[in-house]
């Protein structure tokens, strides 16, 4: 049995499912959870990489604090109504509200043309991995202090901008508290 | 880079040697151990190369006003005096290395582009050390001055301020080795005169004055940047040094030399206030006294006289651009001379003499002594500066610059009248007061010369001085008082403002001591000539301009009225009344040749060019209609396109990579 | 211990670009603002995948996969707080953030 293409596809359904989830479940809080899900399945993808760092991070940062502060701001935002209309039917799931059908369309569309695409590159691409790197942390590291020290810097500073960025947008004018 | 100059090798200092050595110093910017094969000099630590520093240390001055002076309060003013006196004190031992026959010559790669290499750099010889000396101490007095003068002046700092950075700039064009340097300095002069003169803005008149201060001298200035552009064009230099070399070096022909060194030649007239583009001047009373004294005496109208001097051996090569100079000079010192003696602005009067004395500069110039013109630059800065400080003096205790309302002040001011008398008098070239030394040295060399009309115009503008001169003394501080009010309300000036006056008063008398001095520092080869008794004449004429300005002034009112009746005198006093209609052509002019040719270009550019400026904003216009259907406002509607987008890309770079 | 011999490259890359499709459906099709920045973090997370799987099976890949996967985050990061609290002033301003309302910036 090949138990890697199996744990490749129990991990890549979970993830495109509640991927898909995320795109379709009529309430917000259920679309947030299986956006954890989302994260979470490709934190495992990750470790089926042998990425063990990105994945830990996957899950530390996204599954963790991205979907924190998604939660907080579902709550924060006072959503009268916290659930669509239940869309009928299952094709009615694929309609959206403003674009009607377009979005899936769209979709649709790309997923083709990249399928066309990645199908006719398949027999250039290798099947086998490499042998994987004894320490990813070091094996990433590696990469990020030396070659990408100054992309990394600059990462930092964006990160700075966006904290500070959220906090004058969020904060309440006067300094007083509501 | 700047502050460790090429010391050795161009700087020296000897101790004094006899003349014949001495001789060897050039005064000009030639750098060269002088007396070298004597051998006596010793390298020493060499005070000329700090010349740079006096110009940045105004400059720091300024920079300090800028940055401290609203929080220093009244005391903001001592940026620039501390400035100032230091500059000073280092000038003076520069004068003494100068002495020595030092002199230095120093540049540092600026600008380089293709084969162009513009140096920037400083020079001081006996010249800039002079004058660097002259103009930091006495506008380091005028801003002594100036604490009292202008005491709870609402811009108070920005004055000092500006006073501080127009003194830097006057430094900066002394000591520049350089065209381009001292063309950016003048130009800091006319910015600060411009500021300077409409420091009371509030009244548009001190406006209309700046602005007319800054347009008047503008065209002097394109002058001079033409003469500079046609210099660099011939010899791609603009070393001060080099220039006269490299044009002699190119035998141009004698049309070329004159044009270059007449169009150097109306820079100078405009800055300093020369026929007939003096109109400004005048004008230019409108700013605070100081200015005035400032402007007059130290900087503004020195720099286009120092300007003639510095590209001296330039004229010296286009003798005919010398008559001109001559004879501008000889014009202006008599035509203002003749306006002076009808003032009644007290103000007036020292502005139009002024332009006549700054004449007499330009004639002794233009008939070739350019050391008694530098000397008369010198006692002028001093008794001048005097005689405005002085007048602001009385302005400020009786309130009017009008002399009508003004007579008696001497029992309220001894200081002030007793220091005005003194500048009063060595302005009328009365010995031995200092301006008796230089105005004679000049008019000798115009005897001399092959045209006597110079000196006749220049000894009866002697005699016109010493008229206006004593009706200004009469009128002011003698006779009984004009006017009650202002005499009750006249009273001495503090402290802060008579320790100047008393200060200058010792130059502007005893500076003629040192004639003998300067001329063997400034033109070591030059011998005033002997004219003998000739010599004297222009004292008579100063002499019987006195007794008739004493006649007149103190003689009945009705005596004067009576006079101004007679044709004979009534013409001529009309004429100098309406300024010899100088203003008049002034205006004619500029409507002939400003608004012909502005009206074609105002057209030009209102239909032609502004035409297709509007042809492009109105197509833009219609693209943006176009397009703005586009932007719907939904934000997913963007991404739909974007995704869309990418499909297409993809199809097409698949499409691409079958074909090829 | 988990590998991945037997799982060709090119499933990970379909992987990632149907999870990248159902992002970006996800994001075309709510109408609500927290929830197309959901989607675009999913769309954020399949590119993610494919870096990561470069950076495992192509022998020039190397670290590059990786560290550019660690990129990704960053900006991911960054996007999720400063989208949020634009979505939270719009709503505290607006009082909705129902995308279709929030279109002033229309031609």
């Amino acid at each position: 049995m090949n138990w890697p293409m199996v744990a490749f596809v129990v991990l890549g359904g979970i993830t495109v499912y509640s991927g898909w989830r995320v795109a379709t479940a009529p309430l917000v809080t259920h679309a947030a959870l299986f956006l954890a899900v989302t994260f979470a399945g490709v934190g495992g993808l990750f470790f089926l990489l042998q990425a063990d760092f990105l994945a830990a991070v996957q899950l530390l940062l996204y599954a963790g604090a991205v979907m924190t502060v998604v939660i907080f701001a579902i709550m924060l935002s006072e959503m009268k109504d916290i659930e669509e209309p239940r869309p009928r039917g299952w094709l009615g799931a694929l309609r959206s509200p403003s674009l009607g059908a377009l979005p899936f369309i769209g979709a649709v569309l790309l997923f083709a043309v990249m399928l066309v695409v990645y199908l006719r590159g398949a027999p250039a691409l290798p099947v086998t991995p490499l042998p994987a790197p004894t320490n990813s942390t070091v094996f990433i590291a590696g990469a990020l202090f030396k070659i990408y020290a100054l992309p990394f810097e600059v990462a930092s500073v964006l990160l700075l901008a966006a904290m500070i960025g959220a906090i004058i947008l969020t904060r309440v004018e006067g300094g007083r508290r509501r | 880079m700047l502050n460790t100059p090429p010391c050795v090798g161009s700087c020296s200092e000897f101790p004094r040697l006899p003349r014949a050595g001495r001789r060897g110093a050039d005064a000009s910017t030639v750098c060269a151990p002088a007396a070298a094969p004597l051998g006596a000099e010793k390298a020493v630590t060499c005070l000329l190369s700090l010349g740079w520093l006096v110009p940045l240390l105004a400059l720091l001055g300024y920079v300090g006003h800028v940055f401290l002076g609203q929080r220093a309060k009244q005391w903001s003013a001592l940026f620039g005096i501390v400035a100032l006196a230091l500059g000073f004190a280092l000038s003076v031992g520069m004068l003494a290395q100068t002495i020595g026959g030092a002199s230095i010559d120093v540049s540092v790669p600026w600008l380089s582009m293709g084969g162009i290499n513009v140096p920037m750099g400083f020079s001081i010889g006996p010249l800039q050390a002079v004058m660097l000396t002259m103009v930091t101490f006495v506008s380091c007095f005028i801003e002594i001055y100036s604490m009292g003068y202008m005491k709870g002046d609402i811009r108070y700092n920005r004055f000092f301020a500006n006073v501080t950075l127009f003194v830097a700039g006057m430094l900066t064009a002394v000591v520049a080795n350089n065209f381009i340097l001292f063309f950016a300095a003048w130009e800091i002069m006319g910015l600060c005169s411009y500021l300077l003169i409409g420091h009371w803005f509030e009244d548009p008149a001190n406006g209309r004055a700046a602005t007319k201060a800054f347009l008047v001298t503008r065209i002097g200035d394109v002058g001079l940047l033409l003469g500079i552009w046609w210099c660099f064009t011939l010899t791609h230099t603009f070393q001060f040094a080099a220039l006269p070399g490299d044009l002699a070096a190119l035998h141009l022909p004698a049309a070329t030399l004159n044009a270059i060194a007449l169009l150097i030649f109306l820079g100078a007239v405009g800055k300093s206030a020369q026929v007939p583009l003096q109109i400004w001047l005048p004008d230019a009373m409108a700013g605070p006294t100081p200015i005035s004294a400032l402007i007059h005496a130290a900087t503004m109208v020195a720099a286009g006289v120092y300007l003639v001097a510095r590209t001296y051996p330039i004229f010296q090569m286009a003798p005919s651009a010398l008559f001109w100079v001559g004879l501008v000079g000889a014009v202006s010192a008599f035509i203002p001379a003749t306006i002076a003696c009808v003032q009644t602005d007290i103000k007036k009067v020292l502005a139009y003499s002024t332009i006549s004395q700054l004449g007499y500069m330009m004639l002794g110039l233009g008939v070739g002594a350019m050391e008694a013109g530098i000397f008369h630059l010198l006692t002028h800065a001093f008794f001048k500066a005097l005689l405005f400080l002085a007048a602001g003096s009385v302005i400020h205790a009786a309130g009017t610059q009008n002399m009508h309302e003004m007579g008696g002040l001497w029992k309220k001011q001894r200081w002030t009248a007793a220091t005005f008398i003194i500048g009063s008098l060595a302005l009328a070239a009365i010995p031995p007061m200092s301006g008796f030394f230089s105005k004679d040295a000049i008019l000798a060399a115009a005897y001399v010369s092959p045209d006597p009309v110079f000196y006749w115009l220049g000894t009866v503008a002697a005699g016109l001085t010493a008229y206006y001169m004593t009706r200004v003394v009469l009128m002011t501080f003698f006779g009984s008082p004009r006017s009650e009010h202002v005499y009750e309300h006249a009273h001495e000036s503090p402290a802060v403002m008579v320790v100047p006056l008393v200060v200058l008063a010792v130059p502007a008398a005893a500076l003629g001591l040192a004639a003998g001095f300067l001329r063997h520092l400034l033109a070591p080869g030059y011998i005033k000539p002997d004219v003998g008794l000739i010599e004297f004449v222009p004292l008579l004429f100063a002499i019987a301009g006195f007794l008739w300005a004493y006649a007149l002034y103190t003689a009945p009112l009705a005596r004067r009225a009576a006079l101004l009746r007679s044709p004979l005198i009534a013409a001529p006093y009309t004429l100098f009344k309406q300024l010899w209609f100088f203003d008049h052509a002034g205006s004619v002019v500029t409507y002939v040749l400003g608004l012909g040719p502005s009206f074609v270009i105002g057209a030009f550019d209102r239909y032609v060019v502004d035409g297709l400026v509007n042809a492009c904003g109105s197509l833009c216009l219609w693209l943006g209609r176009m397009c703005r259907r586009l932007s719907v406002g939904n934000a997913q509607a963007y991404m739909l396109t974007i995704a869309v987008a990418v499909v297409i890309g993809l199809v097409a770079l698949q499409f691409q990579a079958m074909g090829g | 211990m988990i590998a991945v011999q037997g799982v060709p490259l090119v499933d990970f890359l379909l992987l990632g670009a149907l999870l990248f499709c159902v992002g970006l459906f996800a994001a075309l099709r709510r109408s609500n603002a927290i929830m197309i920045l959901m989607g675009i973090e999913v769309m954020l997370n399949a590119v993610n995948i494919n870096l990561v799987a470069f950076s495992r099976y192509l022998p020039r890949g190397g670290d590059r996969g990786q560290a550019f996967a660690v990129f990704v985050l960053a900006v991911a990061a960054a996007e999720a707080a400063v989208g949020l609290a634009m979505v939270i002033i719009v709503s505290r301003r607006r009082g909705t953030i129902e995308i279709e309302e929030i279109s002033d910036m229309r031609g």
